[in-house]
């Protein structure tokens, strides 16, 4: 059985940041990897330290496009505890809400990205038609699709008028239908099911090893949803369920988020009705600190922990973001490992890398001394083909 | 023109084929290139098809200032695609590096790397306006063609 | 202060386990435990916290630049809430253990360390630089105060833009 050594690089033709998957591989089966990043690096942290707070918020959002609220708002988290002001209530709610809307649209966002990897492409157009109906809630409330904007120090920067509140809740009605939909398909679909059952396996305790977090980590049976253990904002108000699965594979990812959406409906509901009155955010001064502060955050692919060191002059000393999938790609050699080189694009795409890019696939035979080259698109073709020979077709459904 | 040439320029024009890079950007401009194939935007009824392959494509759309560690790779993608191409830049940050704009690990903006024919601004920019980008350029081209 | 009574727990079990070693030691508010060891405890103290007192993962490692010492800023985090373990080591000659034995999930924000700050982290298994591109000079820490941008590309050489056609 030859070895080969294959670089999976940054270029992908759906999206994503670019990202080196070095994968060893024994005929089909995959006997080694290792991760290469960097090829994302911006310097933000270095040009945070030399803008102002209200800079930094711009600066912050632009670290995701997908979880832009998530950054800013665990940011001003600790600028706020750092200044010692008290958000009030309103901006509270208000943020909730459009972070659940955030969750909603990255997880809907996942699920087409899913289904194109399996070759399912009528439910990445399906769920991404719906995903619409969350971007223009986004966009009544904030005025943009991504990047909303709505934080700024001390509270909110836009108000939720009663007309915008009937239209996001008549839409989230209409979401909560379609979700039925993908449930069904989720957990009965016999050819959703092959393709993602004993895929992608991380047993629980390899999972605790790595700090595996987010939706991978509770597909493995970690809870760690920080909204329930350290509540923030008005979690510690509202009701709602931690959702954990225990198949340890992308099935179990697929179900949790699928899952997660339900529960950030009930949320949604459950702030609008409660909206108290009041102001939207309260005056902080330029000068701040000096202090530090860390908090964290649920962001929709798991907990995002940022720091924020504080001089007493209008520019931070220091600013760390740790984004959340840093923590779970460590976990990906792992799950690709003894899995078949048809698995990989799934089981990479079942983290929900925040970051992606492949670029080129390159087969060294070492016995033939050959080099073949096979693209993203290749290796997710290769997969579908796989798995067509094993019954598994979707252009069936 | 030759028959063979009008042909050629024809479907050229009317059936723009594109291949989309990530050159270190924050996935927002990614995902409104991705939407606007979508079903509420549809880019592939103008004829419009994403492919994978810099072999394949007639325009490069580029979103994201161009980090350091990607501008090999970039200039290599270019290079692999076929004359007549064209480059869109997708986003402030192509455009001339946005919020990242002299950051230490960003070329700020694609045209310090590569000529770009059309500028689509942006944060992030709508899938109509890369859209209506896409369509201008084609209608530049075959403005200049006759 | 009643209201930390399990903050008061942890402050007790660790004074009590690593007495001098550890200085500094605050609560800052619930969930916010924040303290100083020295260096050379470092890996003992993060096998104690794993396996005597529960903490799964370090959530991230903050690199700071004080000066004299650069700081290494541990969080680890469990469902309690956030510890953080600050080492510090001299600017001229800054080396820290590595902590991958206990909680291999670290080994990325170690090369971060390494390759940000300078830190050499012992121990460390070899491998690719992160995060900064293949092409910066590997002498140059740019997260240190006394770094500016500029100073890693001088004469700053991209290709000039060529006619469109």
């Amino acid at each position: 059985m030859t070895k080969m050594t294959i670089p999976l690089g940054p270029q992908h033709p759906a999206l994503k940041e670019p990202v080196n998957f070095s994968l060893v591989l024994e005929g089909e089966q995959i006997t080694g990897s290792t991760v290469n990043l960097g090829y994302n690096h911006r310097g933000i942290e270095k040009a945070a330290e030399s803008r102002t707070y209200l800079q930094d918020i711009y600066l912050l959002e632009r670290v995701c496009g997908i979880c832009s609220h998530s950054h800013t708002t665990c940011y001003l988290t600790c600028v706020e505890e750092i200044a010692k002001a008290e958000v009030p209530e309103r901006a509270k709610a208000i943020r909730t809400i459009v972070a659940e809307l955030e969750r909603i649209h990255s997880h809907l966002l996942w699920l087409g990205i899913a289904g194109y990897e399996m070759g399912f492409e009528t439910l990445f157009m399906y769920s991404w038609r719906d995903r619409e109906q969350v971007l223009d809630c986004l966009e009544l409330v904030s005025g943009n699709r991504v990047h909303y904007a709505m934080n700024t120090i001390g509270g909110v920067r836009r108000d939720i008028t009663p007309e915008q509140k009937t239209e996001i809740l008549r839409r989230v009605s209409i979401l909560e239908e379609r979700t039925k939909y993908y449930i069904k398909l989720g957990t009965e679909e016999a050819t959703v099911l092959a393709r993602t059952q004993n895929v992608g396996l991380l047993p629980h305790d390899v999972a605790m090893n790595l700090g595996t977090i987010g939706p991978t980590g509770r597909a493995s049976g970690i809870k760690c949803d920080v909204r329930k253990h350290e509540p923030y904002l008005l979690y510690g108000k509202l009701d709602f369920k931690e959702i954990t699965h225990d198949t340890n594979d992308v099935f179990g990812r697929l179900v949790v988020r699928v899952l997660e959406l339900v529960e950030s409906y009930k949320i949604i509901r459950q702030v609008l009705n409660y909206l108290p009155d009041g102001p939207i955010a309260v005056k902080v001064p330029a000068k701040i600190g000096p202090g530090e502060a860390t908090n964290r955050y649920e962001a929709p692919r798991g907990e995002d922990i940022h720091y924020v060191k504080a001089n007493g002059t209008d520019k931070p000393e220091r600013v760390k973001v740790r984004a959340p999938t840093m923590a779970n790609y460590v976990a990906v050699p792992y799950m690709l490992n003894s899995g078949y080189l048809a698995d990989a694009p799934m089981t990479i795409a079942a983290i929900d890398p925040c970051m992606s890019c492949t670029d080129r696939a390159m087969v060294y035979d070492t016995k033939k001394n050959k080099v073949r080259i096979y693209g993203w698109d290749d290796l997710r073709k290769l997969g579908i083909e796989h798995y067509k020979k094993r019954g598994v077709d979707f252009s069936k459904l | 023109m030759k028959i063979k040439d009008k042909l050629i320029l024809w479907s050229r024009l009317k059936s723009p084929w594109l291949l989309h890079f990530n050159s270190g950007a924050c996935n927002g401009c990614d995902i409104e290139v991705v939407d606007a194939l979508t079903p509420r935007y549809d880019l592939e009824r103008f004829g419009v098809v994403l492919k994978s392959t810099p072999r394949h494509a007639d325009i490069l759309v580029i979103s994201g200032p161009v980090t350091r560690q990607q501008v090999k790779r970039l200039k290599r993608i270019y290079d692999q695609m076929p004359a007549p191409k064209f480059v869109m830049a997708v986003g402030a940050c192509a455009c001339s590096g946005g919020v990242f704009d002299g950051c230490y690990s960003v070329v700020s903006g694609v045209d310090k790397v590569l000529p770009v024919s059309i500028y689509i601004p942006g944060c992030p920019a709508r899938p109509e306006a890369i859209l209506d980008g896409a369509v201008k350029l084609l209608g530049a081209l075959e403005a200049s063609s006759k | 202060m009643s209201e930390f009574e399990k903050e008061e727990k942890l402050k007790a079990q660790l004074e009590d386990k690593f007495g001098g070693a550890i200085s500094d030691m605050i609560i800052q508010r619930k969930d916010r435990v924040w303290f100083e060891i020295k260096a050379e405890q470092l890996v003992e103290l993060m096998n104690f916290m794993k396996t005597g007192m529960g903490f799964n993962r370090v959530s991230t490692i903050t690199g700071v630049d004080e000066g004299e010492k650069l700081g290494a800023f541990y969080h680890l985090t469990d469902e309690n809430g956030i510890v953080t373990v600050r080492a510090k080591t001299p600017r001229t000659d800054p080396h820290l253990p590595t902590i991958t034995g206990v909680f291999p999930g670290a080994e990325p924000y170690e090369r971060e360390l390494a390759d940000m700050f300078g830190i050499k982290i012992d121990g460390l298994k070899p491998g690719r630089r992160y995060p900064l591109p293949d092409d910066f000079p590997t002498d140059q820490y740019p997260l240190r105060k006394d770094w500016k941008v500029g100073d890693a590309y001088p004469e700053e050489k991209t290709s000039p833009a060529t006619e469109a056609k």
